[in-house]
């Protein structure tokens, strides 16, 4: 009785969480109409938020687009399963933003085999067979941090850095693109913490390096890979109550309209560092392959930095 | 007589083995953290440890002090990590989106909180649905709800053309934060210890908390003898999350904005605050005292380990390992305490 109920139980989280979800696959298809599906990994992430936001104000001005959006929830299955509805349905083309490279490896080269080309945003999967790969580079991100943070301290301090989940890629490359950056200065990392680009570990983690130097000058500056850590980073000093969030200079990463750029635009970070969504050049892209018209197989996307003088321009190519 | 001595120490030990982890918690910061610079003092030791960690993990406390309702009348809350986000994001939401004042907005953002506590509560009690089952769907309808209400975007001033709120921070957000006086404690930390205090009460000095205990202990006896059990249910879970919602005007208050994300796994660490406070996940045993303790416990072992600035994969590690032994001090002594009490 009891292993009947256990089974219940994990039949329920299954059809919960899962990938029940069915969608009627008669998208119209008209002479001239494009149909477009779109598979994001995980809305949950406003920088995904904005990435499908992007796609769809640029697909907007192009009225023979009509988009289809699929979220997986941050649940590589349903990924597959998304992009093989896209085949049964018979897109003209799939967008997609993996989870996960290699899961999702196979189901992108069958969607190739039938004959559906697939751009693929941000995330890489193994090998070549895809139309079009557009990602940011986050080497170059960091390193322009690491260059700017060289400028702003003068060549010399005592920084603290907090870092995004540092087993994934992007974390990574932020972190070994700052070191790059600030080689050669005497730039001092003094406390670095894993805070899994989440703002209340970057809260937490902050305070206790303030604890750690407690002295006016003891931290001049703090790079965090993302703007959340930033501002949580820029919270804690400001709740410590000595007034070193008005001394101490704060980096961030990813520059959306809501957070980085408001945060510049408030006072609360000095500089943040964009990390394109590729949303808008994914369309333009589409829109070329559509019309049979040649691309390039791999796109890197350039970063702008935001800070108090130019956020209001819409900050700076880099 | 020496040995009668002994057992009587084994018997203090026993019956405070809660203090005596939190205690060894608090030596192993009081050793093992850096020291400050020029003195002999450990960094653990200064008032500006002791403040940031009671701040950073009141909210933690707080969802750990309802869920140990709802632990000793052997049921479980998988959703008030979810409660919490959806809490948060309402809160902001009137706030920023509609203007409200801050008194409408926490009554309302509380009452929701509750009423998806007493909606689980209802059909564990009425349908005899298993609490796992049932409090992991209101986990996904409330994140789902969370994330509905704002649009996927997190509430902060500005963040969709119709907001009341254009710019700034409303006030509440700083008044909930910045410390009182001379105290140097923020309500944040304040409502942490109300909220202990107001359910130790609850649990040891009403009829209510002693019908929570009757059906933790058995729940068939307790109706037979004629408590309503799904009402003391309801009770629980709908207390349970509404001690969510106050965790969630801790966090938008500490954001300074409402994410839908927020509180994601906190119910993994409210459950781990009751249990290492010595509370039985068979239900009938424990008490609010202990969670108390258990949540400083565990928000000891992370300012530790962060104090100490370890790389991640040994703090994970650590941390795991802490948690283990301080669950078997508790056992061992529980069993000592047990063998002495016959």
């Amino acid at each position: 009785m009891r292993r009947l109920a256990l089974l219940a139980v994990i039949i329920l989280i299954i059809a919960l969480t899962g990938c029940g979800r069915k969608e009627a696959a008669n998208a119209p298809r008209g002479a001239k109409n494009y149909v477009i599906g779109m598979s994001q990994c995980n809305l949950g992430e406003p920088w995904r938020v904005q990435m499908n936001a992007d796609v769809k104000a640029a697909a907007d001005k192009h009225p023979e687009i009509k988009m289809l959006f699929k979220d997986a929830q941050n649940n590589t299955t349903t990924q597959q399963s998304q992009v093989q509805e896209f085949v049964d349905q018979k897109v003209d083309l799939i967008i997609i933003s993996p989870k996960e490279a290699l899961p999702l490896t196979k189901p992108v080269s069958d969607a190739m085999d039938a004959g559906i080309p697939v751009i693929v945003l941000d995330r890489k999967v193994e090998g070549d067979k895809y139309t079009c790969f557009i990602g940011g580079d986050n080497v170059k991100i960091g390193e322009e941090a690491g260059k700017y943070m060289v400028k702003l301290l003068g060549g010399k301090g005592n920084i603290v850095e907090l870092k995004g989940l540092m087993t994934s890629t992007p974390a990574a490359e932020r972190h070994d693109g700052f070191m790059k950056g600030i080689k050669g200065s005497q730039i001092k990392i003094v406390y670095a913490a894993d805070c899994h680009w989440l703002e209340p570990d970057a809260r937490r983690e902050m305070a206790s390096a303030l604890t750690r130097f407690p002295g006016a000058k003891d931290i001049d500056a703090v790079y965090a890979h993302n703007d959340p850590s930033a501002h949580g980073a820029y919270t804690a000093a400001k709740l410590e109550g000595k007034g070193r969030e008005k001394t101490i200079k704060f980096i961030g990463i990813d520059s959306l309209p809501h957070e980085g750029v408001q945060y510049v635009k408030d006072g609360i970070i000095t500089a943040t560092f964009q990390y394109p969504t590729g949303g808008a050049e994914a369309i333009d892209t589409a829109l070329k392959i559509l019309k049979g018209e040649k691309i390039e197989k791999n796109i890197t996307l350039g970063t702008r930095i935001f800070t108090k003088d130019n956020a209001a321009k819409g900050g700076e190519a880099l | 007589m020496a040995k009668h001595r002994f057992s009587n120490i084994l018997d203090l030990a026993g019956r405070y083995r809660g203090v005596l982890a939190f205690v060894l918690v608090f030596i192993l910061g009081a050793v093992f953290t850096p020291r400050i610079p020029g003195t002999n003092v450990t960094t653990f030791l200064t008032w500006d440890t002791q403040r940031t960690t009671l701040l950073y993990y009141a909210e933690y406390g707080i969802l750990a002090a309802g869920m140990t309702l709802v632990i000793l009348a052997a049921g479980i809350d998988l959703s008030v990590g979810a409660v919490l986000g959806f809490s948060a994001t309402l809160f902001s939401l009137l706030l920023i989106g509609y203007g409200w004042s801050p008194i409408p907005a926490v009554l309302v953002t509380i009452l929701a909180a509750a009423l998806m506590g007493a909606i689980s509560g209802f059909v564990i009690a009425r349908f005899r649905m298993q609490p796992f089952v049932a409090t992991l769907g209101m986990m996904l309808v409330a994140r789902g709800a969370a994330k509905w209400l704002c649009g996927g975007l997190k509430v902060q001033p500005g963040a969709q053309p119709w907001y009341a709120m254009q710019s700034g921070k409303p006030h509440i957000f700083d008044s909930m934060t910045n410390h009182i006086g001379t105290i140097g404690i923020q309500p944040v930390v304040l409502l942490f210890f109300v909220t202990i205090a107001v359910l130790w009460i609850v649990v040891k000095y009403t009829r209510f908390g002693r019908h929570i205990y009757a059906i933790g202990g058995n729940e068939e006896a307790t109706r037979l003898s004629g408590v309503n059990v799904a009402w003391v249910k309801i009770g629980a879970y709908a207390l349970c999350a509404m001690t969510a919602g106050l965790a969630g005007l801790c966090n938008a208050s500490l954001n300074g904005y409402g994410d839908p994300e927020a509180g994601f796994t906190y119910e993994l660490d409210a459950i781990a605050a009751v249990v290492i406070g010595g509370t039985s996940l068979m239900g009938g045993k424990g008490g609010m005292f202990f969670t108390f303790l258990g949540a400083m416990i565990i928000a000891y072992i992370n300012k530790i380990l962060s104090l100490n600035n370890f790389e991640e994969p040994q703090k994970l590690v650590i941390r795991g390992a802490l948690i283990i032994v301080a669950v078997l001090i508790q056992q061992t002594l529980e069993k000592v305490e047990k063998r002495r009490t016959k």
